[in-house]
């Protein structure tokens, strides 16, 4: 890289100043460079560079936090009220109504898989007798009153995998997956 | 100094210059923390996963660049001394082996970002079948393949750098795949969010906002900070290549050593957003820090 190297010859320069430069830099010089009749401050670039660089990340910023803070409207009602149903196997227990998810997009509900219906769909092809097995589990399953406390969305979907008893999965996948969960949640989780 | 010898005018940019103290302390703190998280990975077995392969990975590039400005001022302070010549074809060649060896950083660091973020990808919305798509010798592979394009592509940047071609595919390479783990990342933060969204219906969940918000933060936080470490200095070849007579430009361009120590501060704070966050890594540090053998 040119850039670089004529960069690293400058700054040998600023050691010794009766610099004499054989490195071949005929095409690429900084000849005189003529500072007269600027129309705007000479540092511009600069200044624009890092002020649009910080306007981007705020701008980021705030669209993730809209994201949260913000449902969108409404869900399609067929998967409204399947997810509902996989929810109350998981609640039956504590007794309260689930409140309607209206804070669902149609968009979000369709892009983002729910892990929760992916556990069961995969479920559904690997294994259809451990799933029959598995339903009384998830419906007795005290522990999971536990699991919204500890705060992480990707703990509560192991915790619903660890209830399917895939063999040689939980073991390994706690200690990879707990620790890169610590991308969106930075506090650790609870190990039934 | 370069620039002041040769402009027209009293008013000119010169060369904004960091200390050299600065240098070494940013640059050999760099080279300790990643050396620490290779040592950490390599004697702890619970850590021979493909996620920390990855993670090995971004720290041996941070390194790398690291290394590379460590070698350059030792270059330099050699030269002051009298031990060098700069006239010499060693030097050139040491030269050209050290641009390679910064390239090859570069390429490096960019390519882990998207190995991890793959990685991640793929635990979270296949994970199921993780064990099965992301084996260990797979992720070896996939490391072995990166580098060997890192390092052919350095090389054959550094030997044809004089070919405008060259700039052109390494500045496009840069935004793409920025890019493309921006939207991994917001793919896999919209399924966290509606995840939580569902945690939190839940009748005795108590926590939602905060935690989407730590995922904005956190998110926030890993982008910015790549952006700002590397936007800087890939605009400087932009315009040392394009416009280097452009009074704005040359005054852009005399800012270089900031833009250089900036990249070196990225290899600081890399391992903090991901090696350190790891609950099994930061355990094997307080293993190997409190029990020394």
């Amino acid at each position: 890289m040119s850039a670089l190297r004529l960069i690293s010859n400058r700054t040998s320069q600023q050691a010794l100043s009766n610099s004499d430069y054989t490195w071949d830099y005929e095409y690429y010089e900084y000849g005189p460079v003529s500072f007269e009749g600027l129309k705007a401050h000479k540092y511009s670039i600069v200044i624009g560079f890092w002020v649009g660089l910080a306007v981007f990340v705020i701008f980021m910023f705030f669209v993730l936090t809209l994201l949260t803070k913000t449902g969108a409207p409404h869900q399609d009602n067929a998967e409204l009220s399947e997810k509902r149903f996989h929810m109350n196997s998981f609640v039956a227990e504590f007794g309260r109504p689930l409140e309607s998810q209206r804070v669902f997009s149609h968009q979000m509900a369709e892009e983002s898989q729910s892990l929760f219906h992916f556990c069961i769909n995969e479920v559904d092809h690997m294994n259809k007798e451990k799933e029959s097995q598995k339903g009384p589990n998830l419906e007795s399953n005290t522990h999971f009153q536990e699991v919204p406390k500890s705060s992480g969305m990707f703990e509560e979907d192991l915790h619903c995998l660890t209830k399917f008893n895939i063999p040689n999965f939980v073991n390994t996948e706690q200690n990879s997956s707990l620790g890169e969960d610590d991308l969106l949640i930075s506090e650790p989780p609870i190990i039934l | 100094e370069n620039i002041s010898d040769f402009s027209l005018n009293i008013t000119d940019c010169t060369q904004v210059v960091v200390p050299e103290e600065v240098f070494f302390t940013v640059a050999a703190a760099g080279i300790l923390e990643n050396l620490l998280i290779l040592v950490a990975v390599v004697r702890n077995k619970n850590l021979h996963l493909p996620m920390y392969f990855f993670i090995c990975s971004l720290a041996i590039s941070d390194m790398l660049g690291s290394l590379y400005k460590t070698l350059e001022n030792i270059f330099i302070i050699l030269c002051k001394m009298g031990y060098l010549t700069r006239h010499g074809d060693f030097e050139k060649k040491l030269d050209d082996a050290m641009d390679s060896m910064f390239i090859l950083s570069l390429l490096g660091s960019i390519f882990s970002l998207l190995a991890i973020a793959a990685d991640r990808y793929i635990t979270i919305f296949y994970a199921l079948r993780y064990h099965n798509i992301m084996t260990l010798r797979r992720a070896l592979v996939i490391l072995a393949i990166i580098w060997a394009f890192c390092a052919g592509s350095s090389i054959a940047i550094a030997l044809f750098s004089y070919e405008a071609a060259t700039v052109i595919p390494f500045t496009i390479l840069f935004p793409l795949m920025m890019f493309f783990i921006l939207c991994l990342y917001v793919h896999m933060f919209l399924l966290a969010r509606s995840h939580a969204k569902k945690i939190a219906s839940l009748p005795s969940s108590t926590v939602h906002h905060r935690t989407n918000m730590k995922g904005a933060i956190t998110l926030t936080i890993f982008l910015g900070v790549f952006l700002c470490c590397w936007a800087p200095f890939v605009l400087h070849i932009l315009l040392a290549r394009f416009c280097p007579h452009n009074p704005y430009c040359a005054c852009y361009m005399s800012i270089f050593h900031v833009n250089g120590t900036l990249i070196m501060c990225n290899a600081i704070i890399n391992p903090m957003i991901f090696a350190f966050r790891s609950p099994e890594l930061r355990s094997t540090f307080k293993k190997m820090f409190y029990c020394p053998r």
